[in-house]
This record gives C-alpha cells, sequence and structure tokens, in this order.
C-alpha cells in the first residue's frame, strides 16, 4: 500500500515536473533548457535534497521506464512516413550515415582507451550519437551504465547545436542532405530541432538518418567492441 | 475525449505487444539486436507491406513521441549516482564525446553531400545524353 502510494506521488511528480520544464522550454527556447535536461536536473536536486536515494525514486519511475521500449518501436512510425524521402536518397543517406557512424563509434573507443578509462566507460560511451532511448539499451546490453550513457548523448546532442553551423561552414557542407545527415548522425534528435534553421528538406534528412543510425548503431556497437576490446 | 484516450491506451498497448515480441525473438534467435530495435523493425515492416495498418498505430505513436522525454528522465536521474565518473580525468570523457561528435557530423554530412552531387551529376549527364539523342 504504501508503496504504491510512493510510486503515484513519485509519477505525479516527475510529470508535473516534466509539463513545466516543457513549458519554460517552448516560451524561451534555448537548448540548455530542453525538458530532458532540466526536469532530470530538478529531479536530481529534490532527490539529492532530501536525501532521498535513486532506488526509492524508481519505485515510481520504472514505471514511466516502461514506456521506453514502446518509445523505441513508435519510431518505426516518422521512418514509414519518410519512406518516400528515404528512398529517393537512398544512397547518400545511407553512405554517409554508415561512415559517419563507423568514425563516430571507433573515434569514441580509440580516444577513450588511449586515455586509458575502464570497459565499462567505454560501453557508456559508444553510443553516444544514437538517439536517448536506443543508447541506454545499447549501454545497458555491452555493460555499460544507462544513465550515464543519456548523459553522454545530450553532450553529443548540444555538441552539434553549438559547433554544428560553424563546422558545416568550415566543410563547406551546404547541400541539404549533407546538412541532415550530419546532424542527425552525429546529434540525433537534439540535432534534428537544430537542422530546421535549415529547411525542411534538411530536417526530414536529419529525421530518416536519426532513426536509421538507431538501427544501425545498435547492430554496430556489439561489432566494435568485439574489434576493438577483446 | 474519452473515446480519444482509450484509442491512444490501446494503440499503445499494441506497440508493447510490438516491442514485446522483439525481446522475445531478441532473446529466442540469440540475435545481436536489442528487443526494442527489433520491435521497430518488425513494426516498420508490417506497415510497409500493409499488415498492420497505420491507423492502428497512428494515435499511440504520436503520442509517445511527442512526450519521448519524459519516459527517459528516470532512467537519466540515476546519474546522480555516478557522478564520480567526473571527477579528475574523468572531465576528459566531456572533451571525447565532443570531439568524436565533431568528427562524426563533419564526415558524415561530407560523405552525403558528396555522394548526393555524385548522383545529381549523373542524372543531369544521363539527361543530355537522352536529349541529344
Amino acid at each position: 500500500m504504501e508503496r504504491t502510494l510512493i510510486a503515484i506521488l513519485i509519477i505525479v511528480l516527475t510529470v508535473v515536473i516534466y509539463l513545466v520544464m516543457n513549458r519554460l522550454y517552448f516560451r524561451f527556447h534555448y537548448p540548455i533548457l530542453m525538458p530532458a535536461i532540466t526536469a532530470a536536473v530538478a529531479i536530481v536536486l529534490i532527490l539529492i535534497g532530501f536525501n532521498i536515494p535513486y532506488q526509492t525514486y524508481m519505485i515510481g519511475g520504472d514505471w514511466i521506464n516502461l514506456l521506453l521500449g514502446p518509445a523505441v518501436v513508435s519510431l518505426a512510425y516518422p521512418l514509414y512516413k519518410q519512406r518516400v524521402t528515404l528512398w529517393e536518397n537512398l544512397v547518400p543517406i545511407m553512405g554517409g550515415l554508415f561512415i559517419g557512424t563507423v568514425v563516430g563509434m571507433t573515434s569514441g573507443i580509440l580516444f577513450a582507451k588511449y586515455l586509458g578509462f575502464s570497459k565499462e566507460i567505454i560501453y557508456t560511451l559508444l553510443p553516444k550519437s544514437v538517439t536517448t532511448p536506443v543508447a541506454m539499451q545499447i549501454a545497458s546490453d555491452l555493460g555499460g551504465i544507462p544513465s550515464l550513457a543519456a548523459i553522454f548523448v545530450m553532450i553529443a546532442g548540444f555538441t552539434g547545436v553549438i559547433f554544428g553551423p560553424s563546422l558545416l561552414k568550415v566543410f563547406r557542407i551546404h547541400h541539404f542532405i549533407g546538412q541532415g545527415v550530419g546532424f542527425g548522425t552525429a546529434s540525433h534528435a537534439i540535432g534534428t530541432a537544430k537542422a530546421f534553421e535549415y529547411g525542411e528538406k534538411a530536417v526530414s534528412m536529419s529525421s530518416v538518418a536519426m532513426t536509421v543510425c538507431a538501427v544501425i548503431g545498435s547492430l554496430l556497437a556489439p561489432l566494435f567492441v568485439w574489434i576493438f576490446l577483446i | 475525449m474519452s473515446m480519444k484516450f482509450i484509442k491512444v491506451f490501446l494503440q499503445i498497448v499494441v506497440l508493447y505487444i510490438f516491442y514485446i515480441v522483439g525481446v522475445w525473438l531478441s532473446d529466442r534467435l540469440h540475435l545481436p539486436l536489442p528487443g526494442s530495435i527489433i520491435g521497430l523493425l518488425l513494426l516498420w515492416l508490417t506497415l510497409m507491406f500493409k499488415v498492420c495498418p497505420v491507423n492502428w498505430i497512428e494515435s499511440g505513436a504520436n503520442f509517445i513521441l511527442s512526450y519521448l522525454p519524459l519516459f527517459f528522465i528516470p532512467a537519466t536521474v540515476g546519474v546522480m549516482n555516478y557522478f564520480h565518473v567526473f571527477a579528475g580525468k574523468g572531465i576528459f570523457l566531456i572533451l571525447i564525446v565532443v570531439l568524436s561528435t565533431l568528427i562524426t557530423m563533419a564526415i558524415a554530412g561530407y560523405t552525403s553531400q558528396y555522394l548526393a552531387q555524385r548522383e545529381e551529376t549523373k542524372r543531369k549527364e544521363l539527361k543530355s545524353w537522352k536529349e541529344r539523342l
């Protein structure tokens, strides 16, 4: 009975905080105010402030977690809607995101290995450019830390938003396919939101790239672990 | 209002079934893909081959996707047990992610653009050949 009450309280608290942060984000539109970040920070502060352990929070949190699986499945729907875009630009999209993902994962592993980080951390770092729910799944399947993976995913997202525009200029990437695939492959959903500034075509490229990257990334991640770490 | 709610709820149940089947297949066949991704691919295939009508999942998928960040908040909060990771040399992890992301973006964008422009030139050449003939 007490557990049920705690669970309901935590679920309500999380949803309310999320909705408030969502309002805040739509009001000001700074990427740093993304509700996934601000809500998580607010909840962490509350838990630390009241000395509540994470395990207690998860009595309710686990119920919200339950929807992560179907959330990943839902990504099939936008991918289906964009089947024509994907089909008409199959080679440039697949070529770019495949090479991008390979280079992204390889560079992540090699940098981390060079600096002597543990395998657990490298497994966590590996899916940084994949959208959060999938990245957490990949990290946990490999033996990494899902919640830490979510943080790396956010850093990858912000990197794209902050440095992406100048990077595209420096490398003279002015074609909407290049811009969209660049944002989607490196910076997933956060990058896709930024791609709006490059027009609708870039957005749809970015969102296709992001979804396909989730599939390709979860296939490649165990392979790279096998190549570089065993 | 309540009808719409029931519809969204039932469609999320459908999405959940795809997820469960994905997990089951992943375990059973020892596939290297996570169950949720198998579920995604299954749904995508059934949509493409019109086995599953789009309006069976449309409202549910739209609902979940519009509240997507909410669903990974609890898992993200877990980072409170891992703050020590960023202490000391752990701060370099941020640098690694930033650097590796920039490389990814440059290479992915450049490759896509190169391939797209190559296809466009080919198409143009083909067109001009046809005109000459």
